[in-house]
């Protein structure tokens, strides 16, 4: 009589269980979701070490692509824009690297090359811009010596990472612009397209 | 042993019952009040049937439509930017419908985007429907935004309020499956 009873109850729960719909959702970017989330932080906890005007200190990183860069190659060649986000697998959906991704063809018409860098290691940052899709732009690690280029510039915060900072540095290697924003919020693409729009002026 | 034997019936009859509670109909969800600028664009005002003038500011509501779909995106998400096409397939389709005699329209609300970058996401996928900024996260917040894309369908039904008959987290593999299900939500099959 118990095993009946059990039965039936087995029964009536996979009957009602909600039935997997079909049609539900794809993928989606949750702002707070499987990723971790740091809260909000110190909106900036560093000091700057470059101005406008300066020449921008120059680097050699590995990068994604397996290649070493060097920031002093493009001297002659290319305007670049590096782009410091504070880490990886923070919230993809407030991250800004995937914006870039779509205003590939501005970024051309002035120039410029965008690097992507962050203080993570190179397979951290490999997995994280893999889940974004292609870039079309290349990132760079400041992992060892750790945040090295980052304290350069002076956006290695203290706790290890970088804030969410933008250089441009123009083909003679001076640096055009610098904005260091609130590390919870992102720079707007139109403060971008502006300081492209400023290489274009030279 | 009989005891025991009632005692299961009664304990079996008691979960089905809760389960059968459960599996009911939701309770309805009306539209929370969310307002946004006039589109500039005569043909986006045209298309909202919107009378007002840019400048202004329309309630989702007002919307001149049986169902209001309203998508969740950020120029900066990478599924919003790989769906945006699937989207503009679906809403094309929502248009060209003839099966059933409904007034499909189609909002986008950018969590967290400047009108800029609103109008970037625009002009890269080409989108035929009204994009509009939420820089703060105001209005993603207020509609209970469960990630990006996220879809809410509205039913507008003249003389009440207007309500929420779908909620999805994601995007949707096929445009027609989307939208028979938006139809059967909002009861016109």
């Amino acid at each position: 009589m118990k095993h009946i009873a059990a039965f039936v109850l087995i029964t009536a729960l996979l009957v009602f269980y909600p039935v997997h719909d079909a049609a539900a959702g794809g993928p989606v970017s949750r702002f707070y979701d499987y990723i971790y989330n740091p809260g909000d932080l110190k909106p900036v906890d560093s000091t700057l070490k470059v101005r406008v005007g300066d020449k921008a200190p120059d680097f050699t990183l590995p990068a994604i692509s397996g290649n070493d860069v060097t920031l002093a190659d493009f001297r002659g060649k290319a305007n670049v824009v590096l782009s410091f986000i504070p880490a990886a697998w923070t919230p993809v959906c407030s991250g800004q690297w995937p914006g870039y991704n779509i205003v590939e063809d501005r970024f051309r018409q002035s120039d410029a090359v965008l690097l992507g860098i962050s203080v993570d290691n190179i397979p951290t940052l490999y997995a994280w811009t893999q889940q974004m899709g292609e870039l079309w732009f290349d990132v760079l690690s400041d992992f060892w010596p750790h945040g090295q280029v980052a304290a350069q510039y002076g956006v290695l915060r203290s706790d290890g990472t970088s804030e969410r900072a933008l250089f441009f540095i123009d083909k003679e290697g001076v640096i055009t612009a610098a904005e260091v924003v609130d590390i919870n919020t992102r720079p707007p693409l139109e403060d971008i397209f502006q300081e492209l729009g400023a290489f274009d002026q030279m | 042993m009989f005891q025991r034997f009632s005692l299961s019936v009664c304990f079996t009859v008691f979960a089905i019952a809760i389960l059968l509670a459960t599996a009911g109909p939701a309770a309805t969800e009306t539209l929370p009040e969310i307002s946004v600028a006039v589109p500039e664009s005569t043909e986006e005002r045209a298309y909202l049937g919107l009378e007002k003038e840019p400048g202004e500011t329309f309630s989702l509501a007002e919307v001149d439509a049986d169902i209001l779909l309203i998508e969740l995106f950020s120029m900066y998400c990478p599924y919003c930017q790989a769906e945006a096409p699937l989207i503009n397939d679906f809403h094309d389709l929502a248009l060209r419908q003839e099966e059933h005699d409904v007034d499909i329209r189609l909002v986008g609300l950018g969590a967290s985007n400047t009108q800029f970058e609103v109008d970037q996401f625009r002009d890269t996928y080409d989108i035929s429907f009204p994009l509009f900024p939420d820089k703060s996260m105001a209005l993603y917040k207020k509609l209970g935004g469960e990630g990006t894309p996220g879809f809410l369908g509205v039913l507008l039904k003249e003389g009440h309020d207007p309500e929420i008959v779908l909620r999805q987290s994601g995007g949707f593999h096929s445009p027609e499956e989307f939208l028979e299900k938006l139809l059967e939500s909002a009861g016109y099959k």
